[in-house]
């Protein structure tokens, strides 16, 4: 696919004055299954779409906790997410150790996005292939940020990434002012339906394709809490599985439909394109397996 | 462009034959499509401004500031990639500390632009590396008295009354003028930080364009006695009293067109 | 008596002559200078010039600390206006006893680290640190130079005000790395003369497990006055000219130097300080 000859190294700006390789940097965000992130004056909440690579894999984590206080949810590249996410749990160790204090939230996303940055400025690099949401609660409240592979973070009310992504921003930006005031419950709910916009026609939320993880103070309308220590902190916690079954019970009643889901809850793999050359594996079983993390380059 | 497709512009460690870095012309590029940052000397200190643009209606109100604090009384505005802002301002903090570890005394805005400066030129002799695609104003007021630097991509630098860079600067820098034109030899006329905040806050919302550009926030710090001769944020109130008289100026404006 | 620093604390020998011309370690050569890269390293053996003991008390609305403005060469009363207490932002303070040296590099490098914090804030609007995580800070850093063999050679009080939780801190950290809390605490010849004047004083409204209603900004400072003067009667290293430090939600304050008022009218019945009486 040639484009032109300014894009096939990071130090070289184009006569706009882009980074191309950056651009397509953030095109392998969008090869991964998307990602939602919202926060309300309490609690911070991600949800994210699995895939699996196969009919004999399991679904590909994509929330990573990385203290009692932050943890990301990734769409994009998975083995640098990795390389990441070790970064920011160095950085939060190191502020434990150091100083007793829970990072920062705000400074441990500036340290990969810093991180991040000089990777588009030396060459012999790549830019990161891929995109974080990060929620944490600090001193100053529970915050949401998104990290992209250009080295920048912002902070968000409430965010997308990754597949099909713009569908749930466009839910997002209709609905985002009622979420300051939101409990966990309805907050939730907000994260469901966005979540289920990135979705292909025909494709459903499941327990087993969707992943929630939590920031805040606990609340036993939604969370199994004798199950987990981390919720009854109101710490990170991830729910998934078997554990998201009422939520999703409560959504779908919550929207009028059927409590028990559609009655196929897996249709038929139907291998896409996207799926085909997808960074975290295909939200369905696609026929060719083994492509699941694309790193070659 | 006539560069294009040369082949002399594809790294920063080639000239092309008439002598020009065309690397470092593109980088200035970058800066170009920036929300404009804005920085104005007054009588008792430095005022910096930026019209922060909003690529989307989610991000949190006030929150993803593009002036950065480089020492207590320095502080520092870039126009163009973001985070090539935060890396220059990580190193301006660097900077700022060695000196004082070396000489027990804070920097000057000067010296500091002048080691700045020589870093962002360092990114423009290899081709190992891209320059920095940012303009950078660096503010402060220090025992020489209230200064205001701009630092460019090819690593020049200049010391400004006033000055702005990013979309809209030449409208910026005429209005600039006109305030600025006021002053007399003696300094007579000159402005406060509390009036500078007021222009700035004008010429933002002047060269703002509403029809093309997303919408901005208006974020304004300074340096002056008021905050202890600390780089600070403008206070809420004042801030809100500069936006909306800048915004009303606007309107004032139109009306009379 | 050999007045050498070299020979604080250590008794004479026969053989030890008093040499004027003796200057450590210029005159006298280093047996370690010579010997093979391989030899042992030494670092600091002792403290040069020195602060005595300083004060600390939780009272009413924060904390309150006391210092002397002496830095002794030895028994040499040597600088008589230095200000050992040192503020940290908005809401911490450090009494700093033992070397002066090794306290000027401490204030340099937390004031450092401070400013930094500071810039960044405006970034992300984070509150500064809080007062008990510079005290682990600076527990982590003791221990860490200490564990090189190479100490920081202080024995320091932070006292402040977290503005989160809304309560006063008091924390103790030395150069062996020990740390500990209490709503009383004194340092060096403090600890044995002072403390428990305050723990007394303390003890008396607040109640033994300190649950009581606290002392008073006012009486708190007589206690601090009342224990300095105590000190400057029985440490030799102390000097009548002291500060004291107040810190609370609203800030740190540091006061002018200040005197205890002293009677020496006792001291004509001593031997070898009155009249010789035999």
């Amino acid at each position: 696919m040639f484009r032109n000859s300014y894009d096939s190294d990071n130090t070289t700006f184009s006569p706009q004055g882009k980074l191309h390789q950056v651009e397509y940097a953030l095109e392998a965000v969008k090869q991964g299954s998307a990602a939602i992130g919202l926060r309300s004056a309490t609690h911070a909440v991600l949800l994210t779409l699995k895939r699996s690579t196969g009919e004999l894999a399991t679904y590909q984590k994509k929330l990573i906790r990385i203290d009692d206080h932050v943890g990301v949810a990734i769409a994009g590249l998975t083995s640098d997410a990795r390389v990441l996410s070790n970064f920011m749990r160095q950085q939060a160790m190191s502020s434990k150790m150091l100083y007793n204090r829970p990072i920062p939230v705000a400074r441990v996303v500036q340290g990969i996005a810093d991180r991040a940055q000089t990777n588009t400025q030396q060459y012999g690099r790549r830019p990161y292939g891929v995109g974080f949401l990060v929620i944490g609660r600090d001193e100053t409240g529970p915050h949401l940020y998104e990290f992209s592979p250009s080295g920048t973070a912002f902070e968000y009310y409430a965010h997308s990434i990754g597949a099909r992504s713009q569908s749930a921003k466009t839910y997002l930006e209709k609905n985002f002012e009622s979420f300051e005031s939101a409990d966990l419950a309805t907050l939730i709910q907000h994260g469901l339906s966005a979540l289920h916009d990135t979705l292909q026609q025909d494709k459903h939320l499941s327990t087993s394709n969707t992943s929630i993880a939590i920031i805040g103070p606990p609340s036993d309308e939604v969370e199994n809490l004798a199950s987990s220590g981390a919720a009854k902190r109101g710490n990170f916690r991830v729910w998934e599985n078997d554990d998201v079954d009422g939520l999703l019970r409560a959504w779908r009643r919550s929207r009028g439909e059927p409590e028990d889901g559609p009655k196929e809850d897996e249709p038929a793999a139907e291998p896409s394109a996207e799926q085909a050359q997808s960074a975290e594996g295909s939200e369905q079983a696609p026929e060719a397996p083994g492509e699941d993390v694309v790193m070659s380059e | 462009m006539s560069s294009i497709g040369t082949g002399y512009d594809l790294s920063v460690s080639t000239y092309s034959p008439d002598g020009r870095l065309f690397q470092v012309e593109y980088a200035s590029k970058a800066v170009e499509a920036a929300g404009v940052a804005v920085g104005l000397r007054c009588s008792d200190g430095v005022v910096l401004g930026v019209e922060r643009l909003l690529h989307s209606k989610l991000l949190v109100k006030g929150s993803n500031r593009r002036i950065q604090s480089v020492d207590d009384h320095i502080g520092m505005a870039t126009a163009g990639l973001l985070a090539d802002g935060k890396h220059l301002a990580e190193r301006g903090r660097d900077e700022a500390s060695n000196f004082r570890d070396t000489y027990a005394q804070p920097v000057t805005v000067q010296i500091l632009s002048d080691r700045l400066s020589a870093y962002v030129q360092a990114y423009t002799c290899y081709g190992s590396v891209r320059p920095f695609g940012i303009s950078t104003l660096v503010g402060g007021v220090d025992k020489t008295g209230s200064r205001l630097f701009c630092i460019e991509p090819s690593g020049v630098f200049y010391g400004y009354r006033a000055t702005a860079v990013g979309k809209g600067r030449a409208l910026a820098r005429t209005e600039l003028e006109k305030v600025l034109g006021k002053v007399d030899e003696a300094g007579e006329g000159s402005l406060t930080v509390r009036q500078g905040v007021l222009e700035l806050a004008r010429i933002i919302h002047l060269v703002h364009d509403d029809n093309k550009d997303k919408e901005f926030e208006l974020e304004l710090t300074w340096v002056c006695e008021e905050s202890g001769n600390k780089h600070a944020l403008v206070p809420a109130d004042l801030l809100a009293e500069a936006d909306a008289k800048g915004r009303a100026a606007l309107e004032e404006g139109m009306e009379e067109d | 008596m050999n007045q050498h620093p070299a020979m604080w604390g250590h008794p004479m020998t026969p053989h030890q002559a008093f040499n004027a011309h003796t200057a450590f370690p210029l005159a006298t050569p280093n047996p370690m200078r010579n010997q093979h890269a391989s030899s042992p390293v030494s670092h600091t053996q002792q403290p040069l010039v020195t602060g005595t003991s300083v004060l600390g008390l939780k009272y009413k609305d924060g904390v309150m600390l006391a210092a002397d403005n002496l830095a002794s060469y030895g028994s040499l009363a040597r600088f008589r206006d230095i200000q050992r207490l040192h503020p940290l932002g908005n809401h911490t303070c450090l009494a700093v006893s033992g070397d002066m040296s090794d306290y000027q590099y401490l204030k340099k490098e937390l004031d450092g680290l401070l400013r930094e914090e500071e810039a960044l804030s405006l970034s992300d609007s984070h509150p500064a640190l809080h007062p008990s995580q510079i005290y682990a800070f600076l527990a982590n850093l003791f221990y860490a130079r200490r564990s090189k063999v190479n100490p920081i050679w202080n024995a320091i009080l932070v006292g402040g005000w977290d503005a989160t939780k809304e309560e006063s801190f008091l924390g103790y950290v030395d150069l062996l790395g020990t740390t500990y809390s209490s709503p009383t605490l004194a340092t060096g010849f403090g600890s044995h003369i002072a403390q428990p004047l305050l723990r007394e004083a303390f003890e008396k409204k607040a109640g033994i497990d300190g649950k009581g209603e606290l002392l008073t900004a006012e009486e708190a400072e007589a206690l601090l006055n009342e224990c300095m003067k105590v000190l400057f009667y029985r440490d030799a290293r102390s000097l009548n000219k002291y500060q004291i430090a107040t810190v609370t939600k609203e800030g740190v304050q540091i006061s002018e130097s200040k005197s205890a008022e002293t009677q020496w009218g006792f001291a004509e019945a001593l031997r070898g300080y009155g009249a010789q009486q035999q």
